[in-house]
């Protein structure tokens, strides 16, 4: 009886200290897999995703991701991610509909999914996107504030943008079209370049000829686009753009466009790692869709 | 042809195809003069220069369709080499090359792109659409793989000569893109008229079979026109890079059928052996006073892209009519004047 007794306490002594051992060594096992390595948008997400898993702690954080963006390669790395003991996989998806198989296998599996940056069109715990007809309103509202600035309250606008079929230049070009209802100002018939800064060029120039006091590209080579159109016309035209690359940032730097609004892919990682471990946790998770904003790049704060 | 001497203007319409290039010509006033009522900013001595130089590349593809479409070929490698050479430049700009080493270096991969082209047609003998559908993707996809799938940063201040060469600079007060397009023009028309490659080019188009037991050189002709199309290309490569200062992935996107609408508005037959490089420059201005008049009306651009169309059908058709009816024409031609 006594043996028994002894036999027990320890069973029980030592089934408490390995349980508090698992939950101090092993904690939670979060994978990040995005469309590819090289892009410094991915690059950034992963920085945030890193840095909540730090301050969270007890998290085993890994980042996989295919050498080249190729929906093949993205469901390995899923499939890996759940060989490897995933609890929960933050997910950029390649697109909405290549994955989906994967990702269910993964769910069977008990792994909780995160989207960052893009959606797939399975269920997941939360989508973290920049929404980018809020962002589109955000760069009419620089636009504005800008041409007020400048004492101009009327005149014509013109918009340059990608294709009319991509949803996301469309989702800005209606955010930003929005902020100019009931103002002074009179938006032109949207331009496409096919996402060619040349051309985008040429229809920026055009714009300029027409008289215009402002201009938006919707997308990068939008973007180049204008800010090169007004870089040659040397005139007061005001230029607002999207994305953030090298030359727009030269374009910025040499005032010939005024801001570009840069998506903030270290608060869709950050942010997506916490909804991971609360979902992990059984916390409450709040909306579907996390907006991670733009942030606007001026002269000034570059 | 007939020679007829003395009267200048009988000679010009003695030209064969002269007739459409005449008729578009006349549409292109109407058309330039009818957008300038609508917005008389299109007048602006700032819009034609602009215009202009909008038009100058279109003129160099067309130039290239143009004689690929004589030979009774069609390049559809075009606007992949407008990319090809866009992203081999300006890649080889960020990474710190000579701008002059980058576009003859360039300019070389462009050739060797037409010089595929003409062999897979003309010695290969696979239909030139599947062909230089192939060299398409091909052509698309070095320009994807140039810089590792992105498009280039900024080919930065060093290339500031370059970029005022090709684009940004003038010369006697018109913009250097416009004195590329003219000069190459007057080159690659002399030698299309006035050469025996030329004449062999037209002879290879009208029927390939005869042209070759005459003893024409057909692998060499075919050659030469896609050599021709495929420069013609990388030149604006180089000119969309130098506009934007970086290379873009979709530079070039549909190009080609931009040189088709431009070499069938202006009378190159589609069946090989006909036409005249001074109506593809009419035809190239056509396309682009219409992209930039309908852009001053304030089109949408599906309504653009409904007239655009609607002018290339209609163009073929008038090619159509005018060679089923020419005997008539020409005597009716010939009593107007």
């Amino acid at each position: 009886m006594k043996k028994i007794a002894i036999v027990l306490c320890v069973l029980v002594l030592a089934t408490s200290l390995f349980a508090q051992g698992a939950k101090e060594a092993s904690g939670y096992k979060i994978y990040l897999i995005t469309m590819d390595q090289m892009d410094q948008h991915w690059v950034n997400v992963d920085k945030g995703a890193q840095k909540a898993a730090t301050e969270l702690g007890g998290i085993t954080y890994k980042w996989l991701a295919p050498d080249v963006k190729d929906d093949a390669k993205q469901i390995e790395s899923i499939n890996n991610a759940v060989a490897g003991g995933a609890n929960a996989i933050l997910l950029a998806a390649n697109g909405p509909n290549a994955v989906t198989a994967a990702l269910k296998e993964a769910e069977s599996a008990g792994v909780k999914i995160v989207y960052v940056d893009s959606a797939a069109n399975y269920p997941a715990v939360q989508t973290l996107a920049t929404d980018n007809t809020a962002a589109g309103a955000t760069a009419g509202k620089e636009l504005l504030n800008a041409l007020k600035g400048n004492g101009v309250t009327s005149g014509k606008i013109g918009i340059i943008s990608v294709n009319s079929a991509t949803a996301s230049t469309v989702a800005r070009e209606a955010g930003f079209r929005k902020t100019f209802e009931g103002t002074g100002f009179q938006l032109l018939e949207t331009q496409y370049c096919d996402g060619d800064a040349a051309r985008a060029k040429d229809m920026g120039a055009n714009f300029i000829t027409q008289g215009v006091v402002g201009l938006f590209g919707a997308n990068e080579g939008s973007t180049v686009g204008v800010g090169n159109a007004i870089a040659e016309a040397g005139k007061k035209v005001v230029g607002v753009g999207f994305d953030k690359s090298d030359m727009i940032l030269s374009l910025i730097k040499s005032g010939n466009l005024l801001c570009t609004m840069a998506q903030n892919p270290d608060v869709m990682g950050y942010e997506g790692m916490k909804t991971a471990v609360r979902a992990l946790k059984g916390e409450a998770i709040g909306a579907a869709y996390f907006d991670t904003g733009v942030s606007v790049l001026t002269k000034a704060n570059l | 042809m007939s020679r007829e001497q003395g009267n200048p203007i009988k000679r010009i319409l003695a030209v064969r195809g002269i007739g459409q290039v005449l008729t578009v010509t006349v549409g292109l006033i109407v058309l330039y003069v009818v957008f300038g009522i609508m917005n008389p900013v299109f007048f602006s001595s700032r819009n034609i220069s602009n215009l202009l130089r909008q038009i100058a590349p279109i003129i160099l593809i067309g130039i290239g369709q143009s004689y690929v479409l004589i030979t009774g070929n069609i390049d559809l490698s075009i606007g992949s080499v407008v990319g090809m050479s866009c992203m081999i430049s300006a890649t080889m700009m960020t990474k710190g090359a000579n701008p002059w080493v980058a576009v003859i270096v360039t300019l070389i991969c462009c050739l060797a792109v037409g010089l595929a082209n003409g062999l897979l047609v003309s010695f290969a003998k696979l239909p030139p659409f599947i062909a230089t559908l192939g060299t398409m993707t091909i052509a698309r996809g070095i320009a994807q793989i140039a810089n590792n799938n992105y498009n280039t940063d900024s080919i930065g201040e060093a290339a500031q000569g370059f970029r005022d060469f090709f684009y940004y600079g003038k010369t006697f007060g018109l913009f250097n893109t416009i004195w590329i397009a003219a000069v190459l023009w007057f080159i690659f028309n002399f030698i299309l008229t006035r050469t025996r490659s030329g004449r062999h080019i037209y002879a290879i188009g009208s029927n390939v079979e005869a042209a070759r037991l005459s003893g024409v050189n057909v692998i060499s002709a075919t050659n030469k026109a896609y050599m021709v199309s495929a420069f013609v290309s990388g030149v604006v490569g180089l000119i969309t890079s130098a506009t934007s200062g970086m290379g873009t992935m979709d530079a070039g996107n549909s190009y080609e059928l931009y040189a088709v609408a431009a070499s069938v508005i202006g009378g190159i037959s589609t069946l090989g052996g006909q036409g005249l490089l001074f109506g593809t420059v009419i035809g190239a201005s056509i396309w682009g006073v219409l992209q930039n008049g309908l852009q001053f009306a304030g089109a949408p651009v599906a309504i653009r892209n409904i007239v655009i169309g609607v002018i290339v059908v209609v163009s073929v058709l008038l090619d159509v009519i005018v060679r089923s009816g020419k005997g008539l024409r020409r005597k009716r031609g010939a009593s107007a004047v």
